[in-house]
């Protein structure tokens, strides 16, 4: 009798010796085994974490350094023996019996490569349902879920998918934007190395969706893992029949493709993104012509963020009104957490909305790392602001985070503990946007630099009343006069630090370190 | 020169082509190459393009 | 006038019927959808500020300082990329977008010399007049923080320089060389603070710049500057006149501090060209005030003396005296005169009429000649005017051009990059030439179909696409039963199976398959258009070509209407005025035969003269006649027919045999060298009159300066008319143009009034149509009904053979312009010092031949020595040069064969062999 035993394939896994642990098992496994690569759980803390399949379930251990096999082999792994490293049925664990995985079903789950397996865990079920439904219905449908766009904006996209399809005209495109560049998150790119089916199957609602025939994932260069995961399983759905000219029997033409970007954060920003997936250097355009009126190559095109899309196939097959009871207000559905930085338990958390920032970060993420307390947490990514550690009893959805002067974004959390000089990441805020910025406009281009030096001179001590209210000033003017979100949103955590810590830029309080 | 016209003229028939390269040089010739081509017409007419002889013919008799 | 500075709305117009009405700061204004608040505004009279947009590129949206707010709508959108909206209210002066342009002027000063006064853009300056339009009163920064003070000068371009560290980053020279010239040499490196604009990489001269001027005219700051503003100072006064090199006809501002000319600055107002310009015409005018200019009338008696300069007086009289002697001896017509397509339309008439009224006959002839002839024998036959069928604009409404033996992005470079503006928008491209010229692949273009056929089988082409137009029944019955004649007659000819694509495919070289496709193309791809150049009109079969291509036209409905049309791209300025204005020995003004003795009545009751009713010569008739010793003077006036006119070697043999040569021109060209009296001409920027383009666009040609030489063009020819005895006088030159317009019906509304009040015509401008016609046979073809006329294919007689196994086919480059008279004597040669032989590798290895060798190039005519590149551009067995340099002398390999039609010489196929210059030849 063969076992089977899944050892993750996903970059964070093979980084932590992943491919060792695998090639170990391979050598010293006592019996024939079967080693499924499959994505990850999301608990990186646990990484890598290998499952056996047993009678109770799959059974995990880790991490499991290369050099342990041997010993977990000996004492009894593969029957699923107990070990300090054993944390038991996987499925059985709180962190993952507590969360709501409807983009994240599957990953972790199946070997994400396999049609079988992810036809034998739901695969295709939205599809299919989309695809005996009128277009008209499908948009109906993914606007009556409530979904938003999760890249950071929150937009919703049931409203993007009805003015591409009201557009008509011969070549329309879908877009998903991979570029996942803002600091502590990782969800992108673990979905498309754990279940890359599942986007492709989004990508093909909102096709049939919008009437658009080609679509195009755009993939950071640093991602290479999940670029030659995304491109064997477009392969391989098109050998299946789920991508080409005639999807799934039903006449559908959608063909897709994977581009790379060039290690530019703002091709996140979605017209930069276009511009590079024509290409052309990564310039962000102004707004008006909207990508859904104008986008790629001039034509109608959905741009939707990975998690956005990978979030249809579960709308379509549970229907909207399932997917539209999870969540709070205007939040809808579930939103994948990425817990990062300083803390205990880092990695994929995806939860209805409206759980608090202070559950999932002690609940869930076991506080910080270092065990010292957290002094502020900032989500939303490098432009999301810092919240303080007395102000984490946020429900985590939209307009309740808009509404405290920060935003969710694509759902990224660092946390740092009282050790962090808030002045210094005010300071990166605006050396970050400094480094990224495009370079088109000027509250952007010339902005971040003289942000730079101006909190200089403040954290110098130099005029600080003066420098204090330049700051400001300049803030007001990228936020206002920027002519995308990079620029408007740099001075999110500069105000927020200037805000919570105050103390932190004078001259005294940056050597509180 | 008149053989190279002659040769354009060639896909019509003999009346309608010559009238036509007759027309031709009536419209755009100059009265001293006209006379010269009358008198190669006369003294070489193994020179010149039928067509453009019958052309000639024409010129001399409607000028 | 003072300086002109245009108005600059911001955003390109919108054009379409729909309209919006809005409100900006309280005054209400109504445009067409899709305008942007920008404009609106502008338009009502509101100038937002801004650096980043200007009305001649698409708004970009990055300098922020547009800023407006909008009643009911969230932030602060910028203006220029907002769309107006019905009923909005919008709102340019607010305290907060005040304190929000102040902070923008703020970080651009920051990173910015502060050097104004002593700028070379002091005055003419967008980010200096920003800075005081929004009240920046102080830089909180300082000015030690990171900046670009130390950018390196590029000063490599002979007429610009790049100051980078004056750049602000707005884009508009890297957008103007996209969106306006669509060359795509400039971008920007780098990204955030680092961003910069780089000539890809390299500097402006190594790189593709093609030094149109677009980024120049778009740079708001001195970043691009002139090198002559940089020299002179900022010129105080402006001139609108038009430009004198190539038949696009740009309209230009003059820019000059008294009498001197600083800068020519394409108008906005322009019909012919909207603002944009190329090399020659934006940079290349030193010529006019070379000092190889001759400024004073120089008479001798034989060619063997040395120049006598001589007052006016006698020069006139010393030339009339000597006509006159001529004509005793020799009679009436042993005399004639060849016009200038350089000159003013109403310089030309002059000349014209003096050899008409004057010299009493009608030997005049013009430089068409040698390149529009067939366009003019080969339209009147077929549509009934000579006379291209659209204006310029039209080409943004055509979804098929084909480009027909024409080389537009060097011959006709401002029309081109409108071209390409629509080919980028979508419209399908077909190219019909032996040379894969530019347009076949350059940067978001590429040809769907280029027919490299073989040279001199133009008609063979032409005539297989209509013959599948025909017999795959994509004739346009409509518009053929309902506006042509003479259908059924060339029906019948051109489906005779010798006419199919695979019956010439042997001859033209072109697949069978590609041509269908081609014509599949062009009469089923929406508005065709055809434009072409002198590789259809050099020909043997030049005319017939023409003929060929107007049959195709009227077969597949693409004519009178706009998109669509019959265009030939004319070579000189004024090549379409100088055949209007009655050039052509058979022809009166207007294009009347000389033989319609009601249109010479009207002639001769005007003139007070008797007209001869018969044609005049020609100018390969003029040599000939010259050589048998009937004709005996020749009247040049700006051409070099001894460098230009083909078979040079009979060309000298002819003037060698004239008693009298009389050279009109600004320098002692290559036919002074045969000539007895040197008249000296004025420049472009001396003339007062009017040049037509290749649009039938009759532009003003204004007065810089005073005439160099003292005498306007048209005074020495009246005075020389006079002193032959026939009373010619005018004041001014409206008055011609207005002698022009009672005789000439096409003509009738043109007056010099009428051009200042409109900028430009168009003609036919009479009753009928006032302002002009920008597109022709619209209603009813100019003859009534458009006529078919058959085309049979007859080969060329200049064949390759075993001597001469190669054919070599000529044309010119952008940077220069035809024998080079005016280009030569600027720093246009920095592009092309001298002529090469492209030739292809395979060709070129058979002989032993390797890059940048000195090669010998022969024809049973000629030879001639030159450098060869190897280019695999042309087809094998095809070698290529152009005839800029007096020294190369192309012509001295071409030959005497002509269109059957018109004489035209057969320029673009000489067989030749080319051999390494062996060392026996070098001395």
């Amino acid at each position: 009798m063969t076992t089977t035993v899944y050892v993750p394939r996903d970059s964070a896994a093979r980084s932590l010796g992943a491919d060792e642990v695998a090639a170990k098992l391979m050598e010293t496994a006592d019996r024939p085994i079967r080693i499924v690569r499959n994505g990850s759980h999301g608990m990186l803390w646990l990484e890598p974490l290998v499952e056996v399949v047993t009678e109770r379930g799959r059974v995990g251990y880790g991490p499991v350094e290369p050099d342990a096999v041997a010993g977990l082999v000996a004492a009894g792994m593969l029957d699923g023996a107990d070990h300090e490293l054993c944390q038991g049925v996987v499925a059985d664990l709180p962190w993952m019996r507590d969360q709501t995985r409807l983009c994240f079903t599957r990953v972790g789950v199946t070997d994400p490569l396999s049609p079988d397996d992810y036809l034998a865990h739901g695969g295709l079920t939205g599809l299919r349902r989309a695809l005996s439904s009128d277009p008209a219905d499908v948009v109906a449908e993914v606007t009556e879920s409530g979904l938003r766009g999760r890249g950071g904006a929150g937009f919703p996209a049931g409203v993007k998918w009805k003015t591409v399809a009201g557009i008509s005209g011969p070549l329309k495109f879908v877009c998903c934007n991979a570029d996942e560049g803002d600091s502590g998150t990782f969800a992108d790119r673990m979905l498309m190395e754990g279940d890359p089916f599942t986007l492709i199957e989004g990508m093909t609602i909102a096709a049939y969706a919008v009437g658009a025939t080609e679509g195009y994932v755009y993939i950071r260069s640093e991602y290479p893992d999940a670029v030659r995961t995304m491109r064997e399983a477009i392969g391989v759905a098109r050998e299946q029949g789920w991508l080409g000219d005639d999807v799934l029997g039903s006449g559908l033409t959608f063909n897709l493709f994977v581009r790379v970007g060039a290690g530019a954060y703002i091709c996140g920003e979605e017209t930069a993104m276009l511009e590079s997936l024509e290409g052309k250097r990564g310039m962000v355009r102004a707004k008006p012509p909207i990508p859904a009126i104008t986008g790629l190559f001039g034509r109608p095109t959905v741009v939707n963020n990975v998690l956005t899309l990978a979030s249809v196939p579960a709308i379509l097959s549970g229907g909207a009104a399932a997917y539209q009871a999870l969540g709070v207000e205007r939040s809808r559905g579930t939103q994948v957490f990425q817990l990062a930085g300083n803390i205990a338990r880092g990695g994929i958390f995806e939860t209805a909305f409206g759980m608090t920032l202070q559950d999932l970060i002690q609940k869930y993420g076991g506080g910080t790392r270092s065990g010292r307390p957290i002094r502020a947490v900032q989500v939303g990514g490098p432009l999301g602001a810092y919240l303080p550690a007395d102000g984490l009893d946020l429900p985590m959805e939209y307009e309740a985070f808009a509404a405290a002067g920060a935003m969710l974004g694509h759902g990224g959390v660092v946390v740092f503990d009282d050790t962090v000089d808030m002045a210094a990441m005010a300071r990166f805020a605006m050396e970050f946007c400094a480094e990224e910025s495009c370079g088109k406009c000027t509250p952007c281009r010339v902005g971040a630099v003289r942000g730079v030096e101006v909190i200089d001179k403040i954290r110098a001590g130099q005029d600080p009343d003066d420098n204090l209210a330049l700051l400001g000033d300049l803030c007001e003017l990228m936020t206002e006069g920027s002519l995308c979100a990079m620029g408007g949103l740099t001075p999110m955590p500069v105000r927020s630090a200037l805000l919570h810590f105050a103390d932190d830029f004078s001259p005294r309080g940056g050597g509180q370190r | 020169m008149i053989n190279d016209i002659a040769v354009q003229f060639r896909h019509q028939g003999l009346d309608t082509a010559a009238a036509a390269i007759a027309e031709h040089i009536r419209t755009f010739w100059d009265p001293r190459m006209r006379a010269e081509l009358i008198r190669r017409v006369d003294a070489e007419p193994e020179t010149v393009d039928p067509l453009a002889l019958a052309a000639t013919l024409l010129l001399l008799t409607q000028p | 006038m003072s300086l002109l500075k245009e108005p600059d709305l911001g955003t390109p117009a919108r054009p379409g019927p729909a309209t919006v009405s809005l409100e900006v700061d309280g005054l209400p204004v109504t445009v067409p959808e899709g305008t942007s608040v920008m404009r609106a505004a502008a338009l009502s009279g509101i100038d937002v500020p801004k650096l980043c947009a200007t009305d001649s590129l698409e708004a970009f949206g990055s300098c922020r300082l547009c800023l407006v707010e909008i009643d009911g709508r969230r932030g602060t959108p910028a203006s220029c990329t907002t769309p107006v909206a019905e009923g909005m209210r919008v709102s340019t002066q607010t305290p907060k977008l005040e304190k929000l342009r102040q902070g923008v002027m703020e970080l651009y000063i920051s990173d910015h010399p502060l050097d104004c006064l002593t700028c070379p853009a002091n005055g003419d300056c967008e980010l200096q007049d920003m800075s005081g339009i929004v009240g920046l009163r102080q830089v909180r920064y300082g000015y030690e923080g990171a900046n670009h003070l130390d950018e390196k000068k590029d000063t490599s371009n002979p007429y610009f320089d790049f100051d980078a560290s004056k750049c602000i980053s707005c884009s508009r020279c890297v957008r103007a060389c996209g969106e306006v010239q669509g060359t795509f040499a400039l971008t920007i490196e780098g990204r955030g603070f680092e961003s910069k604009v780089s000539a890809g990489g390299t500097d402006f001269m190594s790189s593709e710049c093609v030094s149109c001027g677009a980024c120049v005219q778009a740079c708001p700051t001195s970043t691009l500057q002139e090198k002559s503003v940089i020299q002179l100072g900022m010129p105080t006064r402006s001139v609108i006149t038009t430009c004198a090199y190539c038949g696009v006809g740009c309209s230009f501002k003059a820019e000059l501090r008294g009498a001197e000319l600083v800068r020519m600055v394409p108008y906005k107002d322009g019909g012919a060209n909207e603002g944009h310009s190329c090399v020659k015409g934006r940079f290349a005018f030193g010529y006019a005030t070379h000092p190889d200019r001759v400024l004073t009338p120089m008479v001798r008696e034989r060619i063997t003396d040395e120049w006598r300069p001589v007052d006016w007086d006698t020069a006139i009289a010393f030339t009339a005296a000597k006509l006159r002697d001529i004509q005793s001896r020799h009679g009436v017509g042993a005399i004639g005169g060849i016009t200038s397509s350089r000159t003013t339309n109403e310089e030309v008439y002059v000349v014209q009429k003096m050899i008409r009224a004057a010299f009493g006959n009608n030997n005049v002839d013009t430089c068409a000649r040698v390149c529009h002839s067939p366009t003019g024998y080969g339209l009147k036959q077929t549509f009934g005017t000579s006379a291209g069928t659209q204006d310029f604009r039209s080409v943004a409404k055509s979804d098929v051009i084909m480009v027909i033996g024409a080389n537009p992005t060097d011959g006709h470079p401002v029309f081109a990059s409108r071209m390409k503006r629509r080919l980028r928008e979508g419209a399908k491209l077909i190219v019909v030439d032996p040379r894969r010229i530019d347009l076949v692949r350059s940067p978001h273009i590429e040809a769907r179909h280029h027919l490299q056929l073989a040279p001199g089988t133009n008609v063979a082409v032409v005539n297989a696409m209509a013959h599948v137009v025909l017999t795959e029944g994509l004739v346009d019955r409509s518009f053929v039963d309902e506006r042509c004649e003479d259908f059924d007659d060339w029906a019948a000819f051109i489906a005779l199976p010798e006419n199919s694509p695979e019956a010439v495919e042997e001859h033209t070289g072109v697949p069978a398959e590609e041509v269908r496709a081609a014509a599949r193309l062009f009469a089923t791809g929406g508005n065709g258009a055809i434009y072409y150049g002198l590789g259809v009109t050099e020909h043997s079969q030049g005319s017939t070509m023409v003929m060929g291509m107007a049959n195709l036209a009227m077969a597949t409905g693409n004519i009178g209407r706009e998109g669509v049309g019959v265009n030939p791209l004319r070579g000189q300025n004024n090549v379409q005025g100088s055949c209007d204005m009655g050039s052509f020995p058979h022809e009166l003004p207007g294009y009347r035969h000389v033989s319609d003795d009601v249109v010479r009545g009207v002639f001769e009751n005007m003139w007070g003269s008797t007209l001869q009713a018969e044609p005049g010569l020609r100018i390969p008739n003029m040599f000939d006649a010259a050589i048998d010793g009937s004709f005996r003077a020749l009247y040049v006036q700006g051409e070099d027919i001894a460098q230009s006119d083909p078979n040079i070697k009979h060309v000298h043999a002819a003037l060698t045999a004239l008693e009298l040569v009389v050279v009109q021109d600004l320098f002692l060209n290559e036919t002074a060298k045969f000539a007895h009296v040197f008249l000296p001409g004025t420049s472009f920027l001396e003339k007062d009159g009017t040049f037509t383009n290749a649009e039938r666009r009759i532009n003003r040609v204004r007065p810089v300066m005073a005439p160099k030489t003292g005498k306007h063009e048209w005074q020495i020819v009246a005075e020389i008319a006079q002193a032959m005895g026939y009373p010619m006088h005018y004041d001014r030159p409206s008055q011609i143009m207005d002698e022009i317009a009672a005789l000439t019906p096409t003509f009738a509304g043109v007056s010099f009034d009428k051009l200042d009040k409109l900028g430009s015509v168009q003609w036919p401008c009479n009753d009928n149509a006032p302002e002009g016609t920008p597109i022709m046979h619209t209603d009813g073809f100019v003859r009534g009904k458009g006529r078919f006329v058959p085309t049979p294919y007859v080969p060329t007689r200049e064949r390759s053979t075993r001597k001469y196994p190669l054919i070599l086919t000529t044309g010119r480059i952008l940077s220069q312009y035809n024998v080079g008279a005016q280009t030569r004597r600027t720093a246009n040669v920095a592009w092309h010092p001298e002529d090469v032989l492209e030739i292809h590798p395979h060709d070129a290895e058979v002989r032993g031949i390797s890059d940048g060798d000195e090669v010998v190039l022969t024809s049973r005519v000629g030879a001639t020595t030159l450098r060869a590149v190897l280019a695999d551009r042309m087809p094998v067995g095809v070698v290529y040069t152009t005839f800029h340099h007096p020294v190369t002398g192309a012509n001295v390999v071409t030959t005497e064969n002509s269109d059957w039609a018109t004489n035209c010489p057969e320029y673009k196929v000489t067989a030749v062999q080319v051999g390494l210059k062996s060392p026996a030849m070098a001395g």
